[in-house]
């Protein structure tokens, strides 16, 4: 028992360096604790993935910001190029668009998302540019793109494919279909040389450099996944509201980076997984319950994001802390 | 394994002004070890670098088979077969050992890694070293969890994994136990036996004649002077290395016995933490106290912890007043003093002047509104007697060579005019011509009555330099030498561990 115990535990304490979503399982039993003492039917399934989907634009970009800021890096345009992939999504398409009209307009607002990640990585892995300050510059241009293609809120998305999004295909609600496709691709791309090349670049690029790792390829690449899951999240947030908004994706930047947070990536890189990240965007979801269920203004969802992020921060400090204090 | 034959010839590299590279030729084939030897920024690791696709050269020319080569990238020189295991890491520390050791060469089956396959033949390479690795080290083990030796080996093993033709050990023993380093020269004769061509750069003297074939010498950029090592001696090659050709003399007389007499100013007893298991000893004013033994028993840690840079129990006294230091603030108003090894990582602020990097600890005593005049002014005097060797105190850390950096971070602490000085290894990678300096300066400081706790990896050092040196081993203080007893060999056999005949042998936590 015990020599079984000694070959776990190593492995333990990688999992848990690895995907350190831990605490995130903490905060998630304590958020849905919360959530079943203010509301008890808010755990009924239909009302629960019901809630949920409303966070899947979410968790697609928070998928996106996910494997950026494992490379090391961090996107503050995701929210701009999905409010930019949105209305190209709402635009070219209308209530009786026809299959070929909607092929084209999901081709060109995945295109202008990997286009504008492209941009990004090009900034940061090529011509090296400093992440949050690239990324901050560039959601201006996306910000601005958007306005020109829909100044005001409006156009009407398929009702077939709006339709789509709320069936539960197999009996399993879509929700976790997302979820399900999410893990698996993330698997996927883990498994490929592409997965080790993004942890070192992240962990420290120097090293990554001199083993051979192509590390340009690697950021610029982590930009482009993160625009795709940008605009993924985009026809997501125009599916759920059926309707375009040139601003509908504002929120979601610092939305991504607190759930990344929580989810136990560092935002230093080298670090963490998209599980972590997906299980982040459920704790918000909660939180934003709570804050609603308890009759605080809605503006309170904005400043608990900042203290989550803050808090984040200070947290592997703070335990480091408190594990010296107590060998002492 | 194919023959192959590297030739480097009129290597240029500048950066910016500054000349790292003026005219180098290197030559190697397979089933020899050539020794890459010279001074701190000489352009070894340059050099090193260029072959290694890590750097382009400005001029000069590579041949490979006798064929031009020019890497632009690792990559391409991997895949012409040349391999390194560098000085500066290139680990990752939140990887596993396994993928570290196959980063950017993963097994791969229809684009997908073969974790399986990558697990075992990590587990092969591990056990080449088999004997000579801590416990907690295999392929599923963080590189983080590992000590610095056992990183070392699998820097290593990484190189190897790519079954190179071409391989450059750059420094690659210095962190090395003795055991370590005794397998790898096994492993060295046999890759060489397999006409595997190899460069050994390195500052260890004896390790130099006891595996290469033949030295090419760098002085400032410039290959000096290539000899064949069976017809060459130790002194020749210093020779070289040195503007002038004269070696500098590192050897310091040992002084009396007068320890005893003087007071004790740094006294522990059973002093425990992660890594010690009871340290008990006692450091006299004007006494330089070595720390010797394997590396990584407790050495560093114990250092760290007597700068309250660690956490730990057990009592610790200064001056015969007890005193707990649980910060490195603690410490220094305490009149301690530490100098750390990773002079890159604790010691300096690269990009910063020279002039700032030796005030750092010592700001507070300028005032409020601070008095640079008199800053400078005491800078100036510690660096001159420091015999800095730079172009002005505004030039950033990183213009310096790698002695001469090593001497701000003694000088800064030198500021502040300390009692007891805990140095951790501060000549590793230093040359030998910065070396012998650094000897006078800890010198003048012990006959100014400063005590001085030193650990070095270098043997020799610690028996040239010490009035004792205490032994250490998995956490404890294993033997005490002094006096007659203080020599390499019973340094060397004190350290594995070996039965001595000597009579001097302290039990464990007794050396005082």
């Amino acid at each position: 028992m015990s020599a079984a115990w000694a070959s776990i535990g190593p492995r333990l304490r990688r999992v848990a360096l690895r995907q350190s979503y831990a605490f995130a399982l903490l905060l998630l039993v304590v958020a849905v604790a919360i959530n079943y003492y203010l509301q008890p039917t808010f755990f009924q399934p239909g009302i629960l993935s019901g809630n949920l989907l409303l966070f899947v634009p979410l968790m697609l970009v928070a998928v996106g910001q996910t494997v950026v800021v494992i490379g090391g890096g961090i996107d503050l345009s995701l929210g701009a190029i999905v409010s930019m992939a949105n209305v190209i999504f709402v635009s070219l398409m209308s209530q009786e668009a026809s299959p070929s009209r909607i092929l084209l307009a999901l081709a060109a607002g995945f295109l202008a998302g990997i286009l504008a990640g492209a941009l990004n990585g090009f900034c940061v892995a090529v011509l090296r540019f400093q992440p949050i300050v690239t990324t901050f510059a560039t959601s201006f241009i996306f910000a601005g793109l958007a306005l020109y293609v829909l100044p005001e809120p409006g156009g009407v998305m398929p009702p077939g494919l709006v339709n789509f999004f709320y069936i539960n295909p197999l009996g399993l609600p879509m929700v976790l279909w997302v979820v399900i496709i999410l893990l698996l691709l993330w698997a996927l791309l883990r498994s490929t040389r592409y997965g080790p090349y993004l942890y070192a670049t992240g962990g420290r690029d120097l090293s990554a450099f001199v083993s051979g790792v192509p590390v340009s390829s690697v950021r610029f690449l982590s930009y482009c996944i993160a625009g795709l899951m940008a605009a993924a999240g985009a026809l997501a947030l125009a599916l759920s509201t059926g309707t375009g908004n040139p601003i509908g994706g504002t929120d979601l930047m610092l939305q991504s980076i607190v759930a990344v947070v929580l989810g136990g990536t560092r935002l230093s890189g080298g670090q963490g997984g998209v599980a972590g990240s997906i299980i982040g965007v459920v704790i918000l979801s909660l939180i934003q319950s709570i804050v609603s269920f308890s009759g605080a203004p809605s503006s309170w969802q904005t400043l608990i994001n900042g203290l989550i992020v803050v808090a984040a921060l200070a947290g592997p400090g703070l335990v480091a802390l408190l594990g010296r204090r107590r060998r002492a | 394994m194919a023959d192959v034959s590297l030739s480097a010839q009129h290597l240029v590299k500048r950066y910016g002004g500054v000349v790292a590279l003026a005219d180098s030729s290197l030559d190697v084939q397979s089933g020899e070890v050539v020794a890459l030897i010279g001074a701190n920024g000489s352009g070894k690791s340059t050099l090193g670098k260029i072959i290694t696709g890590a750097v382009v050269p400005d001029g000069g020319r590579l041949l490979l088979d006798g064929e031009q080569a020019r890497f632009s990238s690792p990559q391409a020189a991997r895949r012409m077969g040349i391999s390194a295991v560098y000085q500066e890491l290139s680990l990752v520390a939140d990887m596993t050992v396994a993928e570290n050791v196959w980063l950017a060469n993963e097994p791969l089956a229809l684009g997908r890694v073969r974790r399986k396959e990558r697990k075992e033949r990590t587990a092969r390479l591990l056990s080449l070293f088999e004997d000579a690795l801590g416990p907690s080290v295999g392929p599923d083990a963080l590189v983080s969890a590992l000590s610095p030796s056992d990183r070392q080996i699998v820097e290593i093993l990484k190189a190897l994994s790519r079954e190179p033709r071409v391989m450059i050990l750059d420094e690659a023993t210095a962190s090395l136990g003795g055991r370590q380093v005794e397998r790898l020269f096994e492993l060295v004769g046999e890759w060489k036996a397999r006409g595997m061509a190899l460069i050994f750069i390195s500052h260890r003297m004896e390790e130099i004649f006891q595996i290469a074939d033949r030295a090419t010498v760098l002085r400032s950029g410039r290959t000096v002077g290539a000899a064949d090592l069976k017809e060459t001696s130790e002194q020749e090659l210093v020779g070289l290395m040195i503007e002038g050709g004269i070696a500098e003399q590192r050897h310091i007389a040992h002084p009396g016995e007068t320890a005893g007499e003087k007071t004790v100013l740094l006294e522990t007893e059973d002093l425990r933490s992660s890594v010690l298991n009871g340290v008990t000893l006692q450091l006299r004013e004007g006494e330089i106290l070595g720390l010797g033994g394997l590396q990584g028993q407790g050495q560093s840690n114990l250092l760290l912890t007597l700068f309250g840079a660690a956490p730990h129990s057990g009592t610790i006294r200064l001056a015969g007043e007890q005193v707990r230091l649980s910060h490195p603030r603690q410490a220094m108003k305490q009149g301690l003093a530490f100098v750390p090894g990773d002079r890159g990582g604790e010691g300096l602020l690269p990009i910063r002047s020279i002039l700032e990097n030796l005030l750092l600890p010592s700001w507070s005593r300028y005032g409020a509104f601070l008095n640079m005049r008199r800053a400078r002014n005491d800078s100036e005097a510690v660096s001159q007697s420091l015999r800095l060797k730079m172009g002005s105190l505004d030039h950033p850390v990183n213009s310096l060579s790698g002695g001469n950096a090593q001497k701000v971070v003694l000088g800064k602490w030198l500021m502040r005019g300390p009692k007891v000085l805990l140095l951790d290894d501060p000549t590793k990678g230093v040359d030998v011509g910065a070396k012998g300096e650094f000897y006078k300066i800890l010198s003048d400081l012990r006959e100014r009555g400063v005590a001085i706790l030193l650990h070095s990896s270098d043997d020799e050092e610690l028996v040239d330099l010490c009035d004792r040196v205490l032994v250490m081993r998995d956490g404890v203080v294993s033997r005490q030498l002094s006096g007659g007893n203080l020599n390499k060999s019973v340094l060397v056999s004190a350290s594995v561990g070996a039965a001595s005949s000597s009579s001097d042998s302290a039990p464990s936590g007794g050396a005082a």
